[in-house]
């Protein structure tokens, strides 16, 4: 604080509102160019999951303004990381008008291979105003498996494909084509790839022309003392709402299944928060170490993002991400552990674990924070990624589908959903009609999965069913998780129904799903079905008009009502008239 | 309605007038036009909002127009969009293929308010226990997998007789590549349930994206069932009153359309009041010749804007009913009309950090701004217009409503002024300009959001501005943006009704048709096209004079492997290389880059049918009062500017008194009934040759509170 208040004293006055109006610009240059990237990017990825994010950073790498529909997990985090990577590694002075440069590096960002980073300074007449950033998933970058990230098994990071150290792209405005030559080299899609990594450049390029135009109008000292007066107010208005948590000490627990590698081997997520009225602290220490399966992160992409993602959700949600939020948020955490692992343990599936970590953290609120913590959500990607040569048009092919699932019940209503968990925001799944256009299965089923919301006064949300046919011989690889834990109630509300699913062969034998690739044939069959949120406050208190309008619906079946609630309803008359009665 | 028949026509010598009503969220807008004298007149009343005709009827007396000398009627209603909004729609069911009855729930799984742990959805306008499922599957390329069982059809009648279903939507998997078990389920319910309302989502909607054909076929059924007594209780007020001559209704993609159509796919008519200011601003541009333009329209409740090139609109093809981040997507054309401020009722607040903010809370028009002095406590976007001057405490609305300046300069130094530290003689008058400038960097930075999205530079354009409040922003939105020109037609503050009259009959029709560019896919493509021109001019030929139809032929396109699609203005004769440069063009003006070598594919064909119908002259609506040979101004006042920094004594003219031709330079003031247009020094303004008002305003790119001191 007293660091920035000398700097901000360092910049002459700026008319009150005029800094307003300059904040207005600058929050408005991400969201522009997240428009523009979604719509240029090339794969579905960076489309329909927005798995992306636009930043502006200032010069000593801290993160002022965010896109708004970024996927959460690169929140506050990741950009001012790979900014502060090519600062260390090349210097100010060395980074020039025009240059672009890119990171993927375990070490730096802490996440899988696949998120690249990519910035570039922009300077204005001998000053280093800040960065413009753009990170996006990359949607191959070699390694053991298509997707790189994707391959449910692998135990190095060396599996997991290309690791880009801090470089650049483009030197002062001229394309370094070696290095695009080497991107394409090393991917296998690389059409869909260089299509993004244009949109991504392209987002780089336009951001700074924009920081450039405000600066243009209200001239650096404007700028500068917009960036300080955003941090600042960001950072006074988490103070406020951290000295609204009452003081104490607040644990909670969960655990996944395992990391698809040592089998049945749970990996535990004990998290401790302490609140003393001035900061945070987020306490890691106690959960597992790292592990020998892909479900790792460093530090910065996980115990630190994990934290950061869930005080957004708590107290900060309405407003766009800043690097002084987190000015009084301290993370704890020994090196070694999946959430602060080494730079050569497979981090592929390390994103996959945010959800249920956030949603740990924010139950561990739930003592200090009673109204404002919902009962647990399903808590995990849900992603199943399903790959072949299409026999039809003998082109590669690969589909990320996805599944929603319930989310949690609140102190005074049902739980919403179903929604994808809280590691995405915006984040649309793939129709069933895209995908049956284009690749060869089809899918049976979509519907929601009647008696799985946690019962309580207040019910979880639904979780999802799907059903999937192969027509074709094709590789299935997945990352179930959740299980053995499923999403808690809260007061006495009951856990929702965990997630689950099996293989059924053509043959008719049947193989209960688990993490891994699986090769699935002609007529096989895949169940899944996503968890539903936990339920709040005690099954018995729920009202009779509330349990007659879920059996009315269908939400809760009659035989659900009897086994969750306790309540006898007659067959028939009560139960929801969307199944055709009886032939 | 057989009451407009065929045999009407809209030159028969009796029937005179041509009459457009936009019944609209505050006001009910009549414009009137002559066609044997060019006169055309203005009504306005108060929406009524339990009945929309008595608003339109009582408007209609203003103008002391008979009913029986109207050749032609343009209604534009909100009538969809309130049914959807309050919920008042029809008792509907769904029907789907089995296993889906659930998509319209689960919708796409997206949070779009990412940190909003409580974020969820409005709910389904059609609830579980009213989705049905029936056994059939048609598989993604259209072939049958597993017949339609009508026995599960039959069983269902039952049971939607029993649940007492007003409306039914039918919408099936991969209906849209092959609708024919679509078909047949809505036509065994339309038989067997003939007064119930069936809508197929194939028949809206030839796309892929089961959610959104889904979501659209519901909300088409959800509001359909009531359009027909919505019109029919319109034309029987209109018929009471002699009406005998065409009526059409104003559809969001900018032409009219008729009562069947309406009933069919009131869908249509989500936007159907809006589009009217841009159909006058194309016509305006056309006429002008003014290549580019952004039309921007600023009434007390909300700003929007689009932009028109060569005289056209986009239209896209989605629209998110209650909006993107909670409501529900319908498929249907819409302008490309875009919300860009919360307009002159937005209210301005300190924040815990001691920060002025502006919005999204609005006064709205009740209780309003505080100058209006209905019980408005909160400073408003239009009491800092008041505060300044540059709206005059008596003649706003002609001298209607007289405002209450002390109150406005009190509250905006007391609870913005004070707070944020600013004193001395000129606190409020700083403070008040804050305010403005505040509303045009919001509004500015979502102008260019939908041009950069577009791909378009913003300054390549120029401002036509109309609304309330569109006239007195104009010059100074346009300082911000780098536009140099504004134009301000006549009669800004009635312009959507009178551009209403100027629609056309406009119908659309889309095919997804997902084949990449080659020769063969050429064929394929004119032949699509020709069987939709077919059916938008049969589906015309009743009621329109389609000897004079024009198609416009577009296209949805993309790189093979990308999922979003460019929409592309084809050329009359198609080619492979044709279609492609048309493509790359657009891809390139859009996104900055193109991908020559890359394979481009179709999505989806879309065509247009437009056919003219009687519509005013511009000559005709440019004068706007008598003429003074020597126009000076009114009298004087004292105006707050910006870049004075100070107040300055400015003439305030009567915009009826300045003739074609008229220079005046600024600061100056032009004052009408309903629109108050503020140019700033070194700002000129003259009348154009249509009676509009040209504004060539002085750029300074960089702000007068430079911080360069």
């Amino acid at each position: 604080m007293n660091k920035m208040l000398a700097s901000s004293l360092a910049v002459p006055a700026v008319d009150p509102i005029e800094l307003q109006i300059i904040r207005q610009r600058l929050i408005a240059i991400p969201n522009l160019i997240e428009k523009n990237i979604e719509r240029t990017a090339f794969s579905l990825l960076v489309q329909e999951y927005k798995d992306y994010a636009v930043g502006f950073v200032d010069a000593r790498g801290q993160l002022v303004t965010q896109s708004r529909y970024s996927l959460p997990a690169f929140v506050a985090n990741a950009l001012g990381l790979g900014v502060r990577s090519g600062l260390a590694a090349f210097g100010e002075k060395a980074m020039r008008d025009g240059d672009v440069f890119f990171v993927s590096d375990a070490e730096v960002l802490g996440g899988h291979l696949n998120d690249i980073c990519m910035f570039t300074p922009i300077w204005i007449e001998g000053t280093l105003i800040g960065f413009f950033a753009v990170i996006v998933h990359w949607i191959d970058v070699g390694g053991a498996t298509a997707g790189s990230c994707l391959a449910p098994t692998a135990t190095e990071l060396s599996q997991e494909g290309i690791q880009y150290p801090v470089m650049r792209l483009v030197q002062e405005g001229r394309r370094l084509d070696e290095i695009f030559r080497l991107i394409a080299k090393n991917t296998r899609f690389p059409r869909l790839l260089m299509g993004d990594v244009e949109a991504q450049l392209g987002g780089c390029a336009m951001g700074r022309e924009l920081v450039r135009e405000v600066v243009a109008q209200h001239g650096q000292a404007g700028i500068l003392a917009a960036i300080e007066a955003m941090r600042a107010d960001s950072s006074q208005n988490m103070a406020r709402a951290i000295r609204a948590v009452p003081p104490g000490t607040y644990t909670a627990s969960s655990f996944f299944d395992d990391d698809g590698v040592a089998l049945d081997q749970p990996i535990k997520v004990n998290v401790k928060v302490v609140a003393d009225g001035e900061t945070l602290t987020i306490d890691f220490s106690d959960v597992s170490d790292q592990v020998p399966g892909p479900f790792n992160s460093g530090r910065d992409g996980g115990a630190v993002a994990t934290a950061r993602m869930a005080l957004k959700f708590l107290l900060s949600s309405s407003t766009p991400v800043n690097e002084g939020e987190f000015d009084n948020v301290r993370v704890e955490i020994p090196d070694g552990k999946f959430l602060s692992a080494g730079p050569e343990a497979a981090h592929g599936s390390g994103p996959n674990t945010h959800a249920s970590v956030v949603d740990t953290i924010l139950r561990a609120f739930h003592e200090a924070l009673p109204d404002m913590v919902p009962a647990g959500h399903h808590g995990i990607f849900g992603t199943h990624t399903i790959t072949g040569v299409n026999e039809r048009t003998g082109e590669r092919f690969l589909c990320m589908d996805a599944m929603s699932g319930g989310w949690g019940a609140f102190a005074n209503s049902d739980g919403p959903g179903p929604f994808r968990s809280t590691a995405h925001g915006d984040v649309r799944d793939v129709p069933v009609e895209i995908q049956e256009a284009l690749y060869p299965y089809r899918i049976e089923t979509k519907r929601l999965r009647e008696d799985s919301g946690g019962p309580g006064r207040f019910r979880g949300g639904l979780g999802v069913e799907k059903v999937y046919r192969f027509l074709q011989p094709l590789t299935l690889m997945n990352k179930l998780d959740r299980t053995k834990c499923p999403p808690w109630g809260l007061v006495g509300g009951g856990p929702g129904k965990p997630a689950g699913g099996e293989v059924i062969r053509a043959s008719g034998e049947r193989h209960p799903l688990r993490k891994g690739i699986l090769a699935v044939g002609k007529d096989d069959v895949l169940v899944i079905s996503s968890g539903g949120g936990g339920g709040h406050g005690p099954a018995s208190e729920r009202t009779a008009d509330r349990l007659n309008a879920d059996v009315l619906e269908g939400y809760v079946t009659v035989e659900g009502a009897l086994s969750d609630y306790g309540i006898v309803l007659k067959n028939g008359a009560d139960k929801g008239q969307g199944e055709l009665p009886p032939a | 309605m057989d009451q407009v028949g065929p045999d009407v026509t809209a030159d028969n010598h009796s029937r005179r007038y041509l009459i457009a009503a936009d019944t609209g969220g505050t006001f009910t807008d009549l414009a009137v036009f002559d066609t044997q004298t060019g006169e055309t007149r203005f009504g306005k009343t108060l929406t009524t909002y339990g009945d929309l005709v008595a608003g339109v009827i009582a408007g209609l007396e203003d103008t002391k127009v008979r009913l029986d000398q109207a050749a032609i009627f343009k209604h534009g209603t909100t009538h969809v969009i309130n049914a959807f909004i309050q919920r008042q729609g029809a008792r509907t069911a769904l029907v789907t293929t089995k296993g889906f009855r659930d998509v319209l729930e689960i919708a796409r799984g997206n949070r779009p308010e990412t940190f909003n742990l409580r974020y969820r959805r409005q709910e389904c306008l059609v609830p579980r226990r009213l989705r049905f499922e029936v056994a059939e599957r048609i598989e993604g390329k259209g072939e049958v997998v597993q017949p339609l069982d009508r026995k599960d059809v039959e069983r269902l009648i039952p049971v939607l007789r029993a649940a007492g279903v007003e409306a039914i939507a039918v919408s099936l998997l991969n209906s849209y590549v092959n609708p024919i078990h679509e078909e047949e389920v809505a036509r065994m319910l339309s038989e067997a349930l003939p007064h119930v309302y069936v809508t197929s989502g194939t028949r809206l909607s030839r796309e892929w994206m089961e959610y959104e054909r889904t979501s659209t076929a519901v909300g088409n059924a959800f509001v359909g069932a009531r359009m027909s007594e919505y019109i029919a209780g319109f034309f029987s007020e209109l018929n009471d009153r002699d009406f005998r001559g065409r009526f059409y209704l104003s559809s969001s993609s900018g032409g009219v359309i008729t009562a069947e159509d309406a009933i069919a796919q009131p869908i249509a008519l989500v936007e159907s009041g809006p589009v009217g200011g841009c159909i006058g601003a194309a016509a305006y541009a056309a006429a002008l010749e003014l290549p580019r333009i952004v039309a921007f329209d600023m009434g007390g409740t909300t700003a929007k804007c689009a932009l028109v090139e060569d005289g056209r609109f986009d239209v896209v093809s989605t629209y998110w009913v209650g909006g993107y981040e909670r409501g529900f997507p319908i498929r249907t054309p819409v302008l490309d009309i875009v919300e860009v401020g919360a307009g002159g009722g937005s209210v301005a607040w300190v924040d815990e950090n001691k920060r002025m903010r502006l919005g999204p809370k609005s006064a709205g028009s009740d209780p309003g701004p505080i100058a209006f002095g209905r019980g408005g406590i909160e400073p408003t976007v239009t009491d800092a217009n008041v505060v300044l001057g540059r709206i005059g405490s008596d003649s706003f609305m002609g001298g209607r409503l007289l405002l209450d300046v002390e109150s406005a300069k009190t509250c905006i130094s007391e609870q913005l002024a004070g707070p944020l530290g600013y004193s001395g003689p000129d606190a409020v008058d700083r403070v008040s300009q804050g305010i403005l400038d505040l509303a045009n960097v919001t509004m500015a930075g979502a102008i260019k959001e939908i041009t950069v999205e577009r791909g378009r530079d913003i300054r390549d354009y120029q401002l036509f501005v109309f609304g309330g409040g569109g006239p007195l922003f104009a010059a100074e939105l346009a300082r911000d943006l780098g536009i140099e020109e504004v134009v301000v037609p006549p009669h800004p503050g009635a312009f959507s009704s009178l551009g209403m009259l100027m629609t056309e009959a406009r119908r659309d029709a889309a095919r997804t048709f997902l084949s990449a560019l080659s020769p063969a896919s050429i064929v394929g493509a004119q032949s699509q096209f020709e069987v939709m021109e077919r059916e938008l001019r049969d589906s015309m030929s009743a009621e329109f004079d389609v000897s004079r139809i024009c198609y416009l032929r577009e296209a949805d396109m993309n790189y093979v492997g990308q999922s979003h699609t460019v929409r592309v203005s084809l050329p009359p004769e198609l080619s492979v290389g044709a279609v492609r440069s048309a493509f790359e063009r657009e891809y390139l003006a859009r996104y900055g880059h193109s991908n020559e070598g890359m394979e481009v594919t179709f999505v989806a064909l879309r065509a247009g049918g437009v056919v003219p119908t009687a519509r005013p002259s511009l000559e005709a609506v440019k004068w706007v009062g008598e003429v003074n040979a020597e126009p000076g101004p009114s009298f004087y006042r004292q105006i707050y500017f910006a870049r004075a920094k100070a107040r300055l004594t400015t003439p305030v003219y009567r915009r009826s008194d300045l003739p074609i031709g008229a220079a005046i330079e600024g600061p100056a003031v032009v004052e009408e009934y309903s629109s108050t247009t503020v140019i700033g020094a070194g700002d000129r303004l003259v009348v154009g040759k249509l009676g509009e008002l040209r504004i060539t305003c002085a750029i300074n790119r960089r702000t007068e509170r430079s911080t360069h001191e």
